[in-house]
């Protein structure tokens, strides 16, 4: 379970977060949303560690993110798997070897194993024959596939997406929200997903969070969310221009 | 598809870069293979400058070894040289320290030693080192310097030949018979004067002579000590005479080598050995031969000498005086006479050191304490007494101001000095005791010719017992003309 | 006044931050010392960047050295013909490439090739999160990406030195010998005569000094790039830029140093 108490974060004199709490269920896709720049991807990042907050906790199954040395931070951090906005996939390698490489940095396996356990993952994402690839070959939708398939590979607890479907087209966005479904489901994973694709939140999140102005302003489920009344709320899913969130 | 790992790329560069260093290596330094191997000697040089670690040694210009190290041992440097195990030094090898070329480096000669004689061991010491005196270079520097000199000789012969070379030296010739012919008018003119001054000379002896005679005791004692000393001088011979029949009869050590057959063979030996050298030093073979025998090297030599003592003179700005000088005082028919040495470091500055006789004496002062009795000062005049001078003076411009001892008390003095030193006016301030009045002396001292000078004035004139006018004649030698006198007397030669 | 002030503020600053950066420098040098000596060592990125700085920057690292060598050669039998010492011309050519320009010139030469490519490939990583994947995959950027950069600039820059010194005094061989027509003999005894294993090994020190500051720099800029493509443009310029002035700063040192 992730625990968020009290984040305070700062760059310079901007608050990015401000007090922030959050509890994210195991088991369930939790999707945070807010406007772009609002701190998501500052949130996912203190979630998993690239981040310090400035004060508070962040508890990974009881365990506080903020007070572990490197070599602790990289032992929690296997239970983890990150998709990137650009899927981040290293760009002098394959799409084989990204796949993988925290396979060979983790597992002690053999590497027979690991080109199997690379195509059960490929298979998994709905590729197949794509290894050898590098990844300027690919399309977007493809390389965040393989960015999902390369997150997925240790077999990790917690997936966290940053942007997922951003950049896509509908087609391509509902395959992968699809493919997110299903890989929660068959893996039984813990999500984490920031977005502000709205059509794409209903149709993942069992949990949705609005983060506003640093401070989560509203947690529930995807009905209780679409009920909301808060202004906040009511603008943002209307994308409306009216209302309390002003336009810079 | 054949493709090179990076592994295998890489592992050919580094073999490559390997290789090169390697040859690069091997090729500026075989030391580097060749560390540790073979075995040391030490030698001892009185001066290893130049010398560096690293060094080459050589045998006969073939590069042979290295100089290890290079250290201080009771003042001496002490060079190890590695040498390899097949190069085999003799026992009587002689090492030399010499230089490549003109500007090259220094390194360690090995001259050969006896052909078959035992041969040096690790640790051990070569103990024939030559103090080489680099002839070649010496030559070089006496060639250049004959250049110098020729290339002066030729542009004053410029200078003295031609039309305008004659007709200055004929204007100098004329200038000269001008200025003869004056003397000659001064010296007729001046003839009274000049025989006054001979009779002054005369008297000046006569005082010399008196001087002397007061002396006779201590010479006498200075006589009866030395021959004192001669008869222990006797004694000591005798006992050398002794230990020579010692010898003569073999008895020890000495007296066994001497009487030695083989060492008379060597000594032999070694004569003639030094006859054939000096045989074929005067044929003229060998640096040293053509050194002595070749008439230009001679006169190179000559002239770099000439040079060097010109040289010497005009840098030595260093001069001394000796001078005499007797004075007749008036009101005691009596003279006193000063020798002074002065010695000139520079050109306004001097140390002055003199004996001086007054015919008074030495003054001293006496506190007599009768048994009971009040204690009374006597003076009394010690009249065979030296009395000294000891005074540094300093010049500015026409004054000199002395300072010191005068006639072995403390004192001043001020001098003017005028017409170009021709004239010099004098006042002394001395003696400054409390029961008398200080010695006051003022004066004049006129040069009258180049070593001759008259004086006048008047001595101790605040003391009425003691005052007197006085005249006098003073002869002075600077050191130029000592050294004249010195180096014109002839040296016997074949 | 104001304007006086605002010189001073902006000066202050700037040297601020050049302390500010010299220290970020030698703590990632710290750190990858320390993550140098843990295990798992990569030897197979460390041969990679291997590839990369060495071998594939001999042809650049030839021609220069080749062609300075032969300048060298060219410029100094002018000077040494005054002297009437045209065969010392081998021994400064020689001892020039070793001590000083068979260092410098090659890791100046590898800082354009290599090092800025480090900048630039690890800006690029930077800028589309790969190093935050790294992270997030539990690989230290340092361990994985810094620390064999760092050892192959270290490694391979002597060995590149070497070539260049060798190639260097090729280069002077050919137009000392061939073209001045210096005695060959004589042009290379005076060689052997005067260079010493030392000026070898202390160029190749040097050369190792200026590897570890091309790649650590090229590294640094790197790993702190931000911005987007023109951050990596900037990163890269920066890389080169202090990078070679690092070097020469540091030659004077090294060189008061060692000789």
């Amino acid at each position: 379970m992730i625990k968020l108490v009290d984040i305070h974060k700062s760059f310079g004199k901007q608050k990015v977060l401000n007090g922030l709490n959050l509890e994210i269920e195991d088991g369930k896709t939790t999707v945070i949303i807010g406007r772009s720049g609002g701190g998501k991807s500052v949130l996912l990042k203190h979630i998993i560690g690239l981040m310090r907050p400035d004060s508070g906790q962040v508890l990974v199954d009881g365990v506080d993110m903020t007070k572990l040395n490197d070599k602790e931070l990289n032992e929690i951090r296997k239970k983890f798997g990150m998709l990137f906005q650009e899927a981040a996939l290293f760009d002098s390698m394959n799409v084989g070897e990204n796949v993988a490489f925290p396979l060979r940095e983790h597992a002690k396996i053999k590497e027979k194993e690991i080109w199997e356990i690379v195509a059960d993952r490929l298979r998994a994402v709905g590729l197949t024959g794509v290894e050898e690839k590098m990844p300027s070959e690919l399309s977007g939708g493809m390389r965040k596939r393989v960015g999902l398939a390369r997150a997925i590979a240790l077999h990790p607890q917690i997936v966290l997406f940053d942007e997922p479907t951003t950049g896509l087209d509908p087609i391509m966005a509902e395959a992968i929200n699809q493919l997110i479904i299903e890989t929660q489901q068959n893996f039984n994973l813990t999500c984490v997903v920031i977005s502000h694709d709205i059509q794409s939140i209903f149709r993942i999140g069992h949990k949705i969070a609005m983060l506003y102005e640093g401070d989560i302003i509203a947690y529930g489920t995807s009905e209780e969310i679409r009920a909301s009344d808060n202004p906040v709320i009511v603008q943002f899913l209307a994308g409306s221009i009216e209302g309390p969130i002003r336009i810079m | 598809m054949f493709s090179i790992s990076s592994e295998a790329k890489v592992g050919l560069f580094v073999l490559v870069g390997l290789i090169v260093l390697g040859y690069m290596s091997f090729q500026v330094g075989q030391r580097g293979f060749t560390f540790k191997r073979g075995y040391m000697v030490e030698v001892e040089f009185d001066n290893a400058a130049g010398l560096s670690h690293d060094a080459a040694v050589q045998i006969a210009g073939v590069e042979v070894g290295r100089v290890e190290k290079i250290r201080l041992k009771n003042g001496k440097a002490l060079v190890t040289l590695r040498l390899p195990a097949e190069v085999k030094l003799e026992k009587d090898v002689t090492a030399a320290i010499k230089t490549h070329g003109i500007l090259g480096d220094k390194y360690i000669e090995i001259l050969p030693g006896t052909q078959g004689g035992a041969y040096l061991q690790a640790g051990e010491s070569i103990s024939r080192v030559e103090r080489q005196a680099d002839v070649d270079r010496l030559l070089n520097q006496l060639a250049s310097i004959a250049d110098d000199v020729k290339m002066v000789s030729s542009s004053l012969s410029k200078v003295m030949g031609g039309k305008t070379g004659e007709d200055s030296i004929g204007a100098i010739l004329e200038n000269t018979r001008l200025l003869t012919k004056n003397l000659n008018a001064v010296v007729v003119n001046n003839e009274a004067t000049l025989r006054a001054m001979l009779e002054n000379t005369k008297q000046l002896t006569g005082n010399l002579n008196r001087v002397v005679v007061q002396n006779d005791d201590k010479i006498n004692q200075v006589i009866e000590s030395l021959r004192g000393a001669s008869s222990q001088m006797e004694k000591t011979f005798t006992s050398l005479n002794d230990i020579t029949d010692g010898i003569r009869r073999g008895e020890g050590t000495v007296g066994q080598l001497v009487k030695d057959k083989g060492m008379a063979d060597r000594l032999n030996k070694t004569m003639a050995s030094l006859q054939e050298v000096s045989d074929k030093i005067n044929k003229g073979q060998g640096t040293l031969g053509k050194l002595v025998n070749d008439d230009e090297t001679v006169n190179n030599l000559n002239q770099t000498l000439g040079g060097i003592n010109k040289f010497v003179n005009k840098s030595d700005q260093f001069r001394t005086f000796i001078s005499y000088r007797g004075e007749y005082l008036t009101e005691k028919s009596d003279a006193k006479s000063y020798l002074d040495l002065r010695i000139q470091p520079r050109q306004d500055y001097f140390y002055l050191l003199g004996l001086v006789t007054d015919p008074r004496g030495r003054r001293t002062v006496k506190d007599i304490t009768p048994e009971g009795g009040t204690t009374t000062q006597i003076t009394e005049w010690d009249k065979s007494g030296l009395l000294f001078n000891a005074q540094i003076g300093k010049r500015y411009q026409d004054f000199v101001i002395r300072g010191g001892v005068f006639e072995s008390t403390g004192g001043a003095g001020l001098d003017f000095m005028s017409f170009k030193d021709r004239l010099k006016l004098t006042f002394e301030a001395f003696d400054f005791a409390a029961d008398r009045n200080a010695h006051l002396k003022a004066g004049g001292e006129l040069r009258l010719l180049k070593n001759i000078y008259l004086n006048a004035g008047w001595d101790d004139f605040i003391n009425k017992s003691n005052q007197s006018p006085y005249v006098g004649v003073s002869l002075r030698f600077e050191d130029d003309d000592l050294k004249y006198l010195l180096t014109s007397v002839p040296i016997p030669t074949k | 006044m104001r304007l006086l002030a605002a010189i001073f503020d902006s000066l202050g600053k700037s040297v601020l931050h050049a302390v500010e950066e010299m220290g970020r420098i030698i703590l990632l040098f710290l750190s990858v010392l320390s993550w140098m000596v843990r295990p798992p060592w990569r030897l197979r990125n460390i041969f990679k960047q291997m590839e990369f700085v060495g071998v594939r920057s001999i042809f650049v690292v030839v021609l220069t050295g080749m062609f300075t060598g032969m300048v060298m050669a060219l410029q100094g039998y002018h000077g040494f013909r005054m002297f009437s010492a045209e065969s010392m011309v081998g021994s400064a050519v020689a001892l020039g490439m070793t001590r000083e320009l068979g260092p410098v010139l090659t890791s100046l030469m590898v800082t354009a090739r290599a090092g800025s490519a480090m900048a630039a490939e690890l800006g690029t990583m930077k800028v589309t999160e790969q190093i935050d994947a790294l992270y997030v995959m539990a690989a230290n950027p340092v361990q994985y990406l810094i620390v064999p950069r760092v050892i192959a600039g270290v490694i391979m820059v002597p060995f590149l030195t070497v070539i260049s010194d060798f190639v260097g005094i090729l280069g002077g061989y050919f137009v000392g010998v061939q073209i001045l027509n210096i005695n060959s003999g004589i042009f290379i005894k005076n060689i052997t005569k005067m260079v010493e294993l030392n000026d070898i090994y202390n160029g190749l020190i040097k050369a190792a000094c200026f590897g570890l500051i091309l790649s650590l720099v090229g590294c640094y800029k790197g790993f702190n790039t931000s911005g987007g493509a023109e951050g990596v443009g900037r990163a890269t310029t920066e890389a080169v830029v202090l990078a070679s002035i690092t070097i020469l700063i540091s030659d004077y040192f090294l060189t008061a140093l060692m000789f």
